[in-house]
């Protein structure tokens, strides 16, 4: 039996491990940014202007003479801030609409219409439009985004509840009485926890890739703030002349996302077949 | 399947009107206005407000978006406010450079994620088959932006192998040569979305594996190689049209962000533009043309899966 | 078998021979200019719309009454002459006579007047004019007369600024055209190219007017002999500043304007591409609000902002190479007639120490104040960012607002929205023309003083006292600070070495009648 799941695995085990320690990295990172960073991620010295990578600089300076080592550590921080921000508009408002939707079937019609109709855009293209009405921010970014895959985590929990709902032991517990909320907290929401850790990872990892492109377009974090999509959006004109500017933040975002996707995949592996289904291939980028 | 077909169809049409609806809102909370944008840092407020009469943005939003509704219908998405033209133009045009980038993208998603899935299923549990999938896994996690500078970087400005940037059509002056435009972004773009198909392709072949075709096959007296190649190749066919449909999706929102970075001229730049020039009409024509062919080609996949798939409850 | 071959051979000529009827293959290949733009303009209608992205393109298409020549000084371009009446108040332009329009018709006074009409009316630089002006009219077949109120020293000056400025447009297209932007078909002028056509997100395409009648004498700058010989030019947009780099390398492209200023030093020694450095410097303008807000009225506060800030760091981080960017306080750079020092001692004293003295003068209490700034100029953000840490120093309480540019100017036009923001001017050839000029531009400057010296400088057309009440009005801005100058930028552009005939420095746009491959 193990041995068939390693080989279903897409990752593996191994490979999930290292996932988690590179995101134990970067929590640590995040965490003690102040006191790693080897300097003040805004300070501004224009003699030391676009410096290569050198024993002062370890990544080297961008063009306001500011270290790049101490904006990457510090971008650490906003990329766990957007992470848990995201993933929890998502998976809070996903698993309010879509139990609800679940249990009651006449209002579910209703709002997987709306998750429907806002499924029918883009991600990015939501994301964008969201941003541009709301204006650039921190909490804007992570209220688009997380509305992005609010609806696809609503129609997680509604299939996964849905299913669960229809199983012989919910029948059992209504035949003898049990009321509504008792069904939804003693049988459905404990269901739940598994797939739901599998779509947080993937929500947290896709919430980075966005949360870049956006920055990328000039529709993000407001610019004065150290993001490694900001980074690479501010440093884009200095590619010929100071290539290394954008390879630290673009690495992190990639080692980012690529950890979490690691957990999460390994995780999906895991899960209750029956369960494996509500995924699909559809996780929205 | 009929009945399947109906209630597919049947949803399409609100839903689609439900985002035209959106869209419209959408646009106009946006702050900032076209003429401002248009008459530059020098204008009057007089002059700005007398454009904006002219412009017909001084009139009620139910108006607007009645007027503007009515007009879709019947095929006319208006005239851009900065160029002056049918949005419906400007959308033909775009969607030359998008779809086109689109179906190369394709082509490198296809051509090298079912080999490489397939030898990832042969191998599975290999040391080649963790490689593989970790690797496709990393090329999943990387901005595209990010690797599209890169590979301009390197490509065009450095080596001189590829043009940096643009795309002239191919019905003009260059001809099909002019493809050769559309292969560094159409790499970035498929870079990430490659790890998609190779999953589903691994998976798809390890099913076959896993049946008792061959098992079955081998009681029968028929050649295994025979029924593996026959799964094999229905394997692969629904792989590659479910992982068109997610895909699609995908490469739709990059392309934005992929199109801005080698400046072509596609419809999603489009739409990043004219969001900066508040062009209202071209924004609300393009994001709805877009919600139109994302809606469409959905609907096809799933149709043409449930076709290919009779093991597809039709719920 | 040779009956069967020989109409294959038939038909095989008979294509070659229609293929060669739609692809011409003329010995002679028509010559294009390939010019790499950082956009789309937003019209090419020059009374209204100021870009200069479209006075580029425009200028080879329409043409002023006057234009200037390559020491900023105005000449005649459609007109021949002029009289000044003995009170100063009567201006008769004389026309020249062998104009004609792009669409044949010769050009006459009719379509002056229509034209000045309706720039005066809508034109965004117009009205300057124009509130001065009580009469237009043909005074001959060939003659305009401008009517006065009073002497209005810098007309010429304001005639011969085609951006925002008054081109001679035919008449039926003049009388129709309202505030809005006119109608690409409408593009109809009298310059040496004339509109071929507009692909959006293309390209801007302006082929050579066969008719065109040179203005006589030599050429110097926008002044004299212009000959047009490409056959086509060919405005493409390409945003990405390194992919016009690249573009250039690679010849894709003849010309790219406005490169990043940290690549001079690697594209000047290369082979592959020639730099052409922008003649008038560009400068950044930070507003300040004089119609609400803690700065209204509060000048000590404003000059503690001015005291907080040191400029040549902000240029340094923004700009880089020092031989594009100098910390000049003057409006107008050195070696202009406009030149003065006068005020400059404040522009940019980088004092934290003066300026909390003053700010604790001006009775600040750490009222937040808000810096409008956009991110579509990477040189304003950049330079923003320099002055908050600066300002945040010296204890004042500034806080970015950071925008795209179309929400910034919908902002600052709502005094409540904003106490500073950050914009840019192009270069002048005539003090009149800076904004801060302007009552009515946001910051809404209109103090009694700015009044009094305003009419002393428009109401005489002498030299030297205009210079001299301008030299007041410098000091003027630099104590009452309605903005704040940031320093002068030099843009500039690349081009194929394969060109000739380009100046080492453009006068303001780049113009390419002259200029060949």
């Amino acid at each position: 039996m193990t041995t068939y799941a390693t080989a279903t695995g897409f990752g593996g085990q191994k490979l999930a491990f290292a996932g988690l320690l590179i995101i134990a990295t970067l929590a640590v990172c995040a965490l003690f940014a102040p006191w790693l960073a080897p300097a003040d991620p805004i300070a501004i010295d224009p003699l030391v202007r676009l410096s290569p990578p050198s024993a002062a600089h370890w990544f080297g300076t961008d063009h306001f003479g500011r270290d790049t080592l101490s904006r990457v550590i510090h971008g650490s921080r906003m990329a766990a801030f957007i992470g848990i921000g995201v993933v929890a508009i998502a998976l809070g408002g996903g698993i309010t609409f879509g139990v609800l939707s679940a249990v009651f079937p006449r209002l579910g019609m209703l709002l997987m219409r709306i998750v429907d109709v806002m499924m029918a855009f883009p991600a990015l293209l939501l994301a964008l439009a969201l941003i541009v009405v709301l204006g650039r921010g921190v909490e804007n970014s992570i209220l688009a985004i997380g509305v992005v895959y609010m609806t696809t985590t609503a129609r997680i929990v509604y299939g996964v509840s849905l299913r669960l709902k229809s199983e012989v032991w919910v029948d059992a517990a209504l035949a003898m009485g049990a009321r509504t909320p008792r069904i939804v907290f003693r049988h459905i929401l404990p269901n739940l926890v598994s797939p739901l850790f599998v779509q947080a990872s993937f929500v947290f990892a896709f919430a980075q890739l966005q949360a870049a492109s956006l920055d990328f377009l000039g529709l993000g974090v407001p610019p004065e703030t150290p993001t490694w999509g900001n980074m690479i959006s501010e440093s884009r004109i200095y590619i010929t002349r100071a290539p290394w500017l954008l390879l630290f933040p673009g690495l992190m975002i990639a080692l980012a996302a690529f950890s979490l996707n690691l957990v999460g995949d390994a995780a999906r592996d895991r899960l209750d077949p029956r369960l494996q289904a509500a995924f699909g291939g559809r996780s929205r980028s | 399947m009929l009945r399947y077909l109906i209630r597919r169809i049947g949803a399409f049409l609100p839903t689609l009107l439900a985002a035209s609806f959106l869209i419209f809102v959408f646009i106009r909370l946006i702050p900032g206005d076209p003429a401002a944008v248009m008459l530059g840092d020098q204008a009057t407020p007089e002059a700005i407000e007398a454009l904006r009469v002219e412009m017909g943005l001084e009139e009620s939003l139910a108006v607007q978006y009645l007027r503007w509704l009515s007009d879709v219908v019947r095929g006319d998405l208006g005239d851009s406010i900065f160029f002056q033209v049918p949005v419906l133009e400007l959308i033909v045009d775009g969607l030359e450079t998008s779809v086109l980038l689109a179906l190369m993208t394709m082509v490198w998603i296809v051509g090298f994620g079912l080999p490489v899935g397939m030898v990832a299923a042969a191998r599975r549990g290999s040391w080649l088959d963790q490689s593989l999938s970790g690797m496709s896994m990393f090329l999943a996690s990387v901005p595209t932006f990010w690797v599209g500078l890169y590979l301009i970087l390197i490509f065009a400005a450095i080596l001189g192998w590829l043009p940096s940037s643009g795309y002239p059509s191919i019905f003009g002056e260059g001809g099909l040569a002019n493809l050769r435009y559309l292969l560094l972004p159409s790499i970035a773009l498929a870079a990430p979305n490659a790890a998609l198909i190779i999953r589903l392709t691994r998976a798809s072949m390890l099913d076959v594996y896993r049946e008792d075709y061959v098992r079955t096959a081998r009681a029968k007296g028929i050649h295994p190689l025979r029924v593996i190649v026959r799964h094999v190749f229905r394997n692969a066919l629904l792989t590659v049209v479910s992982a068109f449909g997610f895909t699609l999706a995908a490469l739709i929102s990059e392309a934005v962000v992929t199109e801005t970075v080698f400046s072509l001229p596609g419809v999603g730049r489009m739409v990043v533009q004219s969001i900066l020039r508040r062009d209202y009409p071209v924004i609300q024509g393009t994001i709805l043309m877009i919600v139109l062919l994302y809606l469409a080609i959905n609907l096809a996949v799933d149709i043409l899966y449930a076709w290919l798939d009779p093991r597809v409850k039709l719920r | 078998m040779n009956i069967i071959r020989a109409p294959k051979h038939v038909v095989a000529v008979a294509a070659a021979m229609a293929l060669g009827s739609v692809f011409p293959l003329s010995g002679q290949a028509a010559e294009t200019l390939r010019y790499a733009t950082v956009g789309e303009p937003p019209s090419l209608d020059q009374h209204v719309v100021t870009s200069d992205l479209a006075t580029t393109i425009a200028h080879h298409i329409f043409e002023g009454l006057y234009t200037f020549d390559g020491n900023y000084e105005p000449q005649p371009l459609l007109a021949s002459g002029e009289e000044v009446g003995a009170d100063g108040k009567t201006i008769t332009i004389n026309l020249r006579q062998d104009v004609s329009f792009h669409d044949g018709q010769a050009m006459t006074a009719a379509d002056v007047v229509a034209s000045l009409k309706r720039w005066g009316e809508h034109g965004s630089r117009g009205k300057l004019l124009f509130s001065n002006v009580s009469d237009v009219s043909a005074s001959g077949s060939h003659s305009v007369t401008l009517t006065f109120e009073s002497p209005f020293g810098p007309w010429k000056n304001l005639m011969a600024f085609i951006n925002g400025g008054p081109a001679i447009y035919p008449e039926r297209i003049a009388s129709n055209a309202g505030s809005k932007p006119i109608d690409v078909k409408d593009y109809i002028g009298t310059g040496p190219y004339k509109f071929g056509e507009w692909k959006p997100n293309r390209h801007v395409e302006l082929v050579k007017y066969d008719g065109y009648q040179s203005p006589p004498g030599a050429a110097s700058g926008y002044a004299g002999e212009r000959i047009a010989h490409f056959d086509r030019l060919r405005f493409i947009p390409v945003p990405d500043p390194g992919t016009r780099v690249s573009g250039i390398k690679a010849g894709d492209y003849d010309y790219a304007e406005s490169m990043p200023s940290d690549l001079i030093d690697d594209l000047d020694g290369d082979a592959d591409s020639k730099v052409v450095l922008n003649g008038g410097p560009i400068f950044g303008l930070v507003f300040m609000n004089s119609k609400a807000g803690p700065l209204m009225e509060n000048f000590k506060l404003r000059q503690a902002i001015q005291a907080a800030l040191n400029k040549e760091d902000a240029l340094r981080v923004s700009i880089g190479p020092e031989k594009l960017w100098r910390a000049n306080g003057s409006f107008l750079p050195k070696g202009n007639a406009w030149f003065t020092e006068s005020g400059t001692e404040s522009f940019s004293e980088g004092n934290a120490g003066k300026a909390k003295s003053l700010a604790e003068e001006a009775g600040y209490d750490g009222t937040p104040i808000k810096l409008l700034v956009s991110t579509n100029y990477a040189f304003h953000y950049d330079q923003a960012v320099v002055f908050t840490r600066q300002l945040l120093e010296a204890g004042i309480n500034v806080q970015m607002v950071v925008v795209d540019w179309a929400t910034l100017i919908k902002k600052r036009a709502q005094p409540e929205e904003w106490d500073l923001f950050f914009t840019h001017h192009g270069f002048v050839p005539d003090p009149i023309l800076i904004s801060v000029m302007n009552d009515n531009y946001p910051g809404w400057w209109a103090t009694q003083e700015k009044q009094q010296l305003k009419s002393a400088f428009t109401a005489t057309n002498d030299p030297a006292a205009r210079k001299a009440t301008w030299a007041e009005i410098q000091a003027l801005i630099y104590s009452q600070v309605p903005t704040m100058k940031t320093g002068d930028v030099y843009t500039y552009n690349i081009a194929s070495p394969k060109l000739s005939g380009i100046e080492a420095t453009t006068l303001i746009w780049p113009h390419f009648w002259g200029v060949s491959k």
